[in-house]
């Protein structure tokens, strides 16, 4: 079974745009992030369902101009697990 | 062991009680106070407590353990002569770590015509200094030490306390405030020579007005007269390192401080002497809209 991710509930989090950098307020922990690309379009494509690490790449190739060359898939891995310490995304089990 | 003193002091929106081992720091603090309202009732929003450190240390070699409702373990005791002192950093204390009814932002801050002026630091950028000297080239002084920011309005509520001056800053605001209105010199205190400004009587009267922030200054002395842009993550940065509070206030904290930074407009802004900073600040406020 590939592993599934899920980003926090929408309802937890309140965006703030700072131009070069992502501010996310994470209501139940009462941290504040602040986020630089591509974490913030990672969370914003997962939504509510679990995804896996090839599913949340291929939202983002479909949205942005990803550059050829290098495994998108490898570098959202290495983002989730910046962001599942930071307790903003958890692994599903399952 | 004796009695206690105490008087009550009302700061901006923060009422104090003061309780002292001592009479003397108390009668320099109503000296100064002369001029504030008293709080309304007997309810305070903090108590400082001056007190021997040890029992026996009240008559010999006197010095002040500072206490109240909050306070941080490494306070160091003061020698009497600087019970003043003990005194205004007491209540800074108290602010920093207990009020929650605003965000509080290590920064001074000044107004004209309903418009506040905002001037955030490290310590030694000049910011106290600034709006002293502003204080006395008409802008009305809100506040030497915290900017409160209004977690509803966006508006800035003054703070006006006994502006503190340090080291060669004294002798430059003798020359702008007449000598009734600065309070006994303390030599080689741990912040250095500290003497106390009464702020202007305006600023008193009308300590009740907030201000909606038009210009934040992050200044910086001893450098050539420069204005800089920032970005906006570095200035978030930044006021979360200068506010005491903002963790404390959770949501309501995040919610003040984005929309703060989204609307204020916000310079780096070097300086060598009040002129040029003076100089600096009336160009950028007159192309304020």
């Amino acid at each position: 079974m590939t592993q599934q991710y899920r980003v926090a509930p929408t309802d937890d989090l309140i965006w703030h745009d700072l131009g070069s950098m992502t501010l996310l307020y994470h209501k139940p922990s009462g941290i504040t992030h602040m986020l630089a690309d591509p974490a913030p379009a990672i969370i914003e494509v997962m939504g509510d369902a679990p995804l896996t690490a090839a599913e949340i790449a291929a939202r983002l190739k479909a949205l942005f101009d990803l550059e050829t060359g290098v495994d998108a898939e490898d570098i959202v891995i290495a983002r989730l697990d910046e962001l599942r310490t930071l307790g903003l995304v958890s692994r599903v089990s399952g | 062991m004796g009695g206690m003193h105490q008087i009550l002091l009302k700061i901006g929106p923060a009422a104090f009680r003061i309780v002292s081992a001592w009479r003397q720091p108390l009668d320099q603090l109503v000296g100064l106070y002369q001029n504030y309202p008293q709080p309304i009732g007997d309810h305070v929003d903090f108590t400082v407590r001056l007190e021997p450190e040890k029992p026996w240390r009240r008559h010999i070699r006197p010095s002040v353990h500072i206490g109240g409702d909050f306070w941080l373990p490494d306070a160091a005791p003061l020698p009497l002569s600087q019970g003043l002192l003990a005194a205004e950093m007491g209540m800074n204390l108290q602010m920093a770590l207990g009020w929650r009814r605003h965000l509080l932002l290590h920064a001074s801050s000044v107004e004209k015509e309903g418009k506040a002026l905002i001037m955030t630091g490290l310590s030694g950028s000049g910011k106290s200094t600034l709006s002293g000297m502003l204080a006395e080239r008409g802008w009305r002084f809100m506040g030497d030490e915290f900017a409160l920011l209004s977690l509803d309005t966006g508006e800035i509520t003054p703070f006006p306390r006994l502006i503190s001056l340090k080291n060669q800053a004294i002798e430059a605001m003798q020359e702008l405030a007449p000598a009734n209105r600065f309070g006994p010199e303390m030599k080689s205190t741990p912040k250095g020579d500290i003497r106390h400004l009464v702020p202007p009587k305006e600023a008193v009267a009308r300590m009740d007005e907030t201000a909606k922030p038009a210009l934040l200054l992050f200044p910086r002395f001893g450098h050539a007269p420069e204005l800089r842009d920032m970005g906006q993550a570095e200035i978030f940065v930044r006021l979360t390192q200068a506010s005491t509070n903002y963790v404390a206030l959770g949501e309501a904290g995040f919610r003040a401080l984005t929309r703060f930074v989204d609307q204020v407009p916000t310079m780096a802004m070097d300086y060598q002497s009040v002129e040029q900073a003076e100089e600096l600040i009336d160009s950028l406020w007159s192309e304020l809209r």
